[in-house]
């Protein structure tokens, strides 16, 4: 830092123009030089871009897919036979716990996030998200809260209180361990970084939507995840005020669920759903949003009824706030509540029906090609078919009487979530895949997968409706042969066709895990316009460049990138092709913008993360390191104030005006 | 980048990191003293940064003829702050232990406005350009910090007048307060004009105001009730008198509304000066109310007359450990006016014996209920 | 029901589809005499809800069909034969309209019968008879007010299984002594959760005697699979017999017998927690127990007339021996009554689970009892600990126990 000779250079500052022999200012103010030029895996741990945030989000997630899956595994084998022995009922407990908050929270929502972060800005024809760093902070946040939730497995044990965790159970006497603290904290962490990601991603679609493109020119992903960021932006401050009550409850002696104190635990209930039943649409939107791009594109027609899709799913998410005591039947709401829930959860079946048909109706008339993308798509609108309709049958209350929380209602759900979830997901990759890597999936094993996948899915979950039926209760660590029936096809039977189906499920999803092996290795290059696509994400290469797009595009259509290739003929209707998305490409990069402004890589997103996770360890170890976690917290906030969006030329090594720039006031 | 001075402090959190482990793992890990050691640690920490940021608050150059370029800056009034600050501190050790908080907090704040001036003076030699500089550092700091005093401020004198003022005048207050600001700022808001030194002013009139009004109020003293019940719990129950007449304490300030009513499991009525009772889910009055046995369960109880009355439950009696003497045990609801109710929860841990059954009775009324501990 | 294998062989898409369809429907039935079916009611309420169930499943199932149908033939039409690319047309709002109004009107119609069927349900103006059920970890209380109308003269308390009178509305008033259970019987109702704090009603009926299987079902815990129950319907004059017996007085074993030996041990250690109404300490006075200071609920099974049940430990355990209890479980309506009160004999005894039982709680049942891990409930237990009890005294008890018919 001592240095004897100083070289005065002009201003970085425009306006600031200095005599010769003065001090100059330096242009950057931050604390600590931010990360530029970087590359290996500094490129990744600082990045801002949403590309790179998105593929993070997509493998973390895919990680969890695959630790829920094993517990998943640990789950059937404990039951394929009555009295299993695999698992003690302790470590059954937090089993079934863990892979539903895995799932739902560490897989199925950051995977969704993934789409939307990667698709999103590249449909609406945008150069990058809203808030850059913000983005990234979304996700370290996630990944702490993910492995806060997992440290539990190895500090004394997981959370047995279900993923539902209701009250009083969840207190510390019934639950003393210190897995639910950790499951409260990875939660409300968790929760911070969807809130922070939902906000972000509604400015984006509202303020950076490219030219021409009108809210009703969006494509139908783009706006089921709109709709789905509402959803969170209403329904999270709900969880987060019931995970702050059990906060204070298990470690600060509070009693806002304790009976013998005048509490009501119903208090939890209302709560708890009141989040957690939108959350089913957030979980869903973004699988539906997905098949309404893949089914059009592989169809080559349009979505049928597009409005009528849209608004489905806007009113989807909005009567979802109006039927959480669906939830509750049995907890004794009385005949009104009930009956009033019961009608508002019968009403949500239409718009629900009103997509399906749109579907079908989109491939009626098409000219389908059935790519494994294709396949997962149609696989989602069957299967989830048949989980909405026995999700009919619960909407009448009495009938739900017998059937909740039974392995019926375990059926229903993973009909509508596996059936509906993830198989949209695997559409998307499939679809999405030469977009983001520029290599196309191996078709055939994709038909493995899929067919793997599905006859899996149905040999789990199917069986499962028998079961509840008969009267299998769910969340029991054993089942009896005393209450097994007789008869050859008994519960012995199905729970082991059940089981036996997890792990054909495992095999078609080990697949997928080959087909991503296999692709990497293949060394050839996907064309630009694999699909005959519709939409703005494929008029850029692939991968997509830094700046996502050579010029932001002027959008005339809904599916602007299909009309840009294909025009009508007025009369006859036929469809001409003029032009192939190599030429679009091709034209695209003549006309290319110069002088593109993109966000620089941050050190702060990361460490205010790590502040966090510290803060939230010490709300289980001690003030302490919650001290030292408000540290980092309130120091990386001081760093990320002061450090300007784009980078100052002060900031690279080299620096990037002629002349030797030296730091002379030690801003940077 | 590690500046002498910056060396020291952290060399200083080191130190007082190594004592606070050493003192959690030896001592005690919950103990006042670890916390002390932790703050200094944290303080340590973040002046040294502060320094290192600023590089000890020096321009660094060596160049005479560049240092003497260097512009003056303008006057400062942080040194005074930061004196007056320091004048606090001793006072406080003096006198009240408040005027020493609020010393050390101005010398914190003074120190570190200081701090940044100097180090933003030498930022360059162009004055506009080092007092861009100075905001750029320090408002991520004076902001939030301004923003918490004021709010702080605001609820310490508003929190003074509501609770002075009368349990009805509260929410009047509230509301009328709430209201007037909704209008000013809609004023303002839709007439740009306003902006600037009216809003201000009217800003600043409010706040001295209410600063006025909570002083007045806080010395006046929180209105009589609250101050009775911070000098004795007439909630406990040992202070329950349980007879027909008005107890002077008990039944002071009776809350005569039941928020849970799904939660109880029968309600007991007064009625003609008789008592009867129905239980959730039981189609005809009982003359029984049976509870299961160390189940917290509660009853409501309902006044239908004009007289006032209570509801006593009788457990049996007791030794008591220390005399020996058998006394009574029961305990009993608040009196309570005409189609007003009590609730009363109840958790017993043992049958009744054969000699000594439980029962409801209402003083001043005639019958009784019996209750069942199966 | 029984297997339907209908699924016949025809190349006609939609007779095949459909077929699999009632198939499928007809296989939910698979396992037979599954005690827990929800298709088989076995009194009003059950019967209610199955109505509503006769009318929702049928109707998804062809809603299903038709769609499937649709989706296939669509599948099967418009696979690329290389036919040229479709006009771009968006959709046609009148089909869009119609299809939306389709399920409203489906769907209204299924909730009129819903809405009647919640309020058939919650109907307790006319209820007959009272019970006071209460939940705890893991186990079920019955306790009977006084009702003089139904011959219960004194209250009565029981455990794991639950006796009602047939062809009587019965009326359960759930509550909890700490988390939230759910009381199951499925041929007779629908589920209710026990919250604790609060009264929840639900009726039960039972047209037949019999045994109806139940268990818990709202997760509470460590032991909630093992949270299970029985409602047994007498007919009136049986349940008549078990109300006098359960009200007969407490008579001490013979001096001198090996039970008696067993009484001194169970004042020694049982009562602690569990109380047998009536019994005496050696000084004459009432022996009363203290569960409120050992265990976190405050409660513990009390075991008056213990033999009368037919089962134990939240009726994870029988206390009949297999060949005994299927003699009970497979009486016909007609039997039954007289084969339940029977209660348990010597020779019937399930001596194995309950030896093991009273030999070590704790590795019978996943409970809360080690006396190591009790710092958040304040030292209290949450289930049976190991007592540390010897084989004599084991036999001692085994042989009192079978006094309390």
């Amino acid at each position: 830092m001592s240095s004897n000779e100083l070289t005065l250079t002009p201003s970085q500052s425009p306006g600031l123009v200095k005599s010769p022999l003065s001090i100059s200012p330096s242009g950057s103010l931050g604390a600590v030089r931010r990360p530029v030029n970087t590359t290996g895996w500094r490129e990744w741990l600082f990045t801002v871009d949403h590309k790179k945030i998105g593929i993070m989000y997509g493998c973390v997630a895919f990680v969890f897919f695959i630790v829920g899956g094993v517990e998943a595994l640990f789950i059937r084998l404990q039951l394929a036979l009555p009295d299993g022995r695999i698992l003690s009922a302790d470590k059954y407990n937090q089993m079934f716990t863990m892979h539903a908050t895995t799932m739902i929270f560490l897989f199925a929502m950051p995977m969704a996030a993934a789409f939307a972060n990667y698709f999103l800005p590249l449909q609406i024809g945008a150069r990058d998200v809203a808030f850059p760093r913000l983005n990234a902070l979304s996700f370290w946040l996630f990944v702490s809260g993910g492995l806060i939730l997992n440290a539990s497995w190895f500090l004394g044990g997981a959370a047995d209180g279900g993923w539902f965790m209701y009250a009083p159970n969840s207190g510390p006497v019934f639950s003393p361990s210190n897995g639910v603290d950790f499951w409260v904290l990875g939660l409300q962490i968790a929760g911070i970084a969807s809130l922070i990601g939902s906000i972000n991603l509604i400015v984006t679609v509202l303020n950076m939507r490219a030219p021409g493109m009108t809210l009703m020119k969006m494509p139908v992903f783009t706006w089921m995840i709109l709709v789905v960021q509402f959803l969170l932006v209403f329904s999270l401050p709900v969880i987060t005020v019931a995970l702050v009550l059990l906060m204070f409850q298990r470690s600060y002696g509070a009693t806002f669920f304790d009976v013998s104190q005048g509490a009501d635990p119903l208090l939890w209930q209302h709560l708890f759903w009141i989040f957690g039943h939108p959350e089913v649409y957030v979980l869903i939107l973004p699988g539906f949003g997905i098949i309404s791009e893949v089914l059009p594109t592989f169809s080559r027609k349009p979505l049928f009824g597009y409005p009528f899709v849209v608004f489905s799913g806007a009113s989807i998410g909005l009567v979802g706030f109006g039927v959480w005591a669906h939830h509750m039947f049995a907890s004794g709401l009385g005949p009104v509540s009930v009956a009033v829930f019961s009608m508002a959860t019968m009403a949500i079946a239409i718009p629900t029906g009103v997509k399906i048909f749109n579907w079908l109706l989109t491939m009626w008339g098409g000219k389908i090609w059935y790519s494994a993308a294709m396949k997962f798509a149609i696989g989602l609108v069957i299967l989830f078919t048949i989980g909405g309709l026995s999700g009919v049958t619960h909407a009448v209350a009495p009938s739900d009487t017998q059937q909740t929380d039974t392995y019926y209602i375990v059926a229903h759900f993973h009909y509508v979530l596996f059936g509906g979830m993830v198989f949209g997901l695997f559409s998307g990759f499939y679809y999405w895949w030469p977009k983001v890597f520029g290599k196309m999936l191996n078709e055939k094993l994709g038909s493995w997968n899929f067919w793997l996948m599905v006859i899996g899915m149905n040999l789990t979950f199917g069986p499962m409706h028998i079961l509840g039926l008969q009267g299998q209760p769910r969340r029991m660590y054993v089942w009896t042969e005393a209450r097994a029936g007789e008869g050859f096809f008994n519960f012995g039977f199905w729970n082991l066709v059940s089981s036996i189906g997890s792990f054909v499920l495992s095999v078609g999803v080990l697949f997928f895990i080959i087909n991503v092996i296999k692709t990497t290795r293949n060394p050839e290059r996907a064309p630009l316009d694999p699909w005959d696509a519709r939409t703005l994400e494929w008029l850029t290469t692939s991968p997509p460049k830094v700046h996502n797009f050579d010029r932001i595009p002027v959008v005339h259509h809904l599916d602007e990138f299909f009309h840009r290739k294909y025009v009508e003929d007025e009369t006859t209707h036929a469809m001409t092709q003029i032009a192939t998305g190599e030429d679009l490409m091709r034209a695209e990069e003549a006309a290319a913008d110069t002088g593109i402004h993109m966000p620089g890589p941050s050190y702060w997103p990361l460490l205010l993360a790590i502040g966090v996770a510290v803060l939230g360890m010490g709300v289980i170890y001690g003030t302490p390191i919650m001290v030292v976690g408000a540290l980092v917290v309130l120091f990386s906030s001081f760093g990320w104030v002061l450090e300007p969006s784009v980078p100052e030329p002060i900031d690279f090594d080299s620096p990037s005006t002629d002349g030797h720039t030296k730091e002379i006031a030690p801003l940077g | 980048m590690i500046t002498p001075g910056s060396k020291y402090f952290f060399g200083l959190t080191g130190l007082s990191l190594i004592a606070a482990i050493l003192y959690m793992v030896l001592v005690n890990p919950t103990d006042l003293g670890a916390v002390a050691l932790f703050g200094l640690a944290t303080s340590g920490a973040l002046i040294g940064v502060m320094a290192s940021f600023t590089r000890d608050g020096d321009v660094y150059t060596d160049e005479e003829a560049v240092a003497a370029n260097a512009v003056a800056g303008p006057p400062s009034f942080w040194p005074i702050v930061f004196a007056l600050g320091a004048a606090l501190v001793l006072t406080g050790l003096a006198t009240v232990s408040v005027v020493f908080i609020l010393g050390i907090a101005v010398l914190i704040g003074g120190g570190v406005e200081w701090t940044i001036q100097n180090w933003a003076d030498g930022a360059s030699s162009d004055r506009e350009f080092n007092e861009f500089a100075r905001a750029r550092a320090i408002s991520a700091i004076e902001y939030p910090g301004l923003a918490a005093v004021g709010l702080g401020v605001i609820a310490f004198f508003f929190s003074r007048v509501v609770l002075a003022v009368s349990k009805e005048a509260g929410p009047i207050i509230f509301i009328v307060v709430a209201a007037v600001i909704f209008v000013i700022g809609v004023l303002i808001a839709s007439k740009p004009f306003m902006k600037g030194a009216v809003t201000v002013v009217v800003a600043v009139l409010a706040v001295v105001a209410l600063a006025a009004v909570g002083t007045i109020a806080a010395l006046s003293g929180e209105r009589h009730e609250l101050a009775v019940a911070a000098e004795e719990d007439h909630f406990d129950a040992s202070h329950r008198e349980c007879g027909e007449e008005e107890s002077e304490h008990y039944d002071h300030l009776a809350n005569n509304t039941v928020s849970l009513r799904s939660a109880v499991t029968a309600t007991i009525f007064v009625k003609d000066g008789k008592v009867y009772a129905e239980a959730i889910g039981m189609t005809k009055k009982v003359d029984t109310i049976t509870i299961p046995r160390s189940n917290a369960t509660s009853v409501m109880f309902r006044n239908l007359d004009d007289e006032k009355h209570r509801l006593v439950v009788n457990l049996g009696s007791a030794k008591v450990a220390e005399t020996g003497v058998a006394e009574k045990v029961g305990t009993c609801t608040q009196l309570t006016g005409k189609n007003q109710e009590q609730v009363m929860t109840l958790k017993i841990p043992k049958p009744a014996t054969e000699t000594e059954p439980y029962s409801f009775t209402v003083p001043g009324a005639t019958g009784e209920i019996k209750l069942v501990v199966p | 029901m029984d297997i339907v294998n209908n699924v016949k062989s025809s190349s006609h898409r939609i007779r095949n589809s459909i077929a699999t369809v009632i198939g499928i429907v007809a296989l939910s039935g698979c396992a037979t005499n599954a005690p827990q079916d929800t298709w088989q009611p076995k009194g009003d309420n059950a019967q209610v809800i199955n109505n509503l169930q006769w009318i929702i499943f049928p109707m998804a199932g062809v809603v299903g069909v038709l769609v499937f149908a649709f989706a296939a033939y669509t599948f099967w039409k418009f696979n690329d034969r290389g036919q040229p690319i479709p006009s771009q047309s968006h959709g046609k709002p009148v089909v869009e309209i119609i299809l939306t109004i389709i399920p409203a009107l489906i769907l209204t119609v299924v909730g009129v019968f819903t809405f009647r069927g919640i309020f058939e349900l919650a109907n307790t103006e006319d209820t007959e008879m009272v019970i006071n059920v209460t939940g705890q970890q893991w186990w079920w209380e019955y306790d009977y007010p006084a009702q003089d109308d139904q011959g219960i003269t004194q209250p009565i308390i029981s455990s794991g299984q639950l006796v009602i009178p047939v062809g009587t509305k019965v009326l359960l008033r759930e509550t909890s002594r700490d988390v939230i259970h759910s009381y199951w019987i499925p041929a007779l109702n629908g589920k209710k959760d026990a919250v604790p704090g609060r009264i929840n009603l639900l009726r039960l009926q039972a047209d037949k005697p019999g045994i109806f299987a139940g268990q818990c079902t709202e997760f509470c815990g460590l032991s909630h699979a093992n949270m299970r129950m029985e409602a047994i319907a007498l007919s009136k004059e049986d349940f008549a017999k078990w109300v006098a017996n359960q009200q007969k007085d407490y008579t001490s074993p013979a001096a001198g017998s090996l039970a008696n030996e067993g009484e001194g041990v169970f004042l020694n250690q049982c009562i602690r927690c569990h109380q047998v109404n009536g019994l005496k300490k050696a000084d004459g006075t009432p022996a009363l127990a203290a569960p409120d200071e050992n265990v976190y609920s405050g409660a513990a099974p009390n075991l008056s007339h213990l033999m009368s049940r037919n089962t134990f430990a939240g009726a994870k355990f029988d206390l009949l021996r297999k060949s005994c209890r299927s003699d009970v479980w497979d009486a016909s309506s007609e039997t039954i009554g007289a084969k339940y009160l029977a209660g348990v004999s010597e020779s019937c005894l399930n001596a194995t689970d309950l030896r093991a039982w009273l030999r070590n709680a704790p590795a019978m049942k996943p409970m809360y009892a080690d006396p190591a891990k009790l710092g958040a409930s304040g030292g209290k237990y949450r289930g049976m600990p190991n007592l540390g009890l010897t084989e004599t005294d084991i036999d001692k008890l085994v042989a009192y126990l079978l006094t309390l018919k």
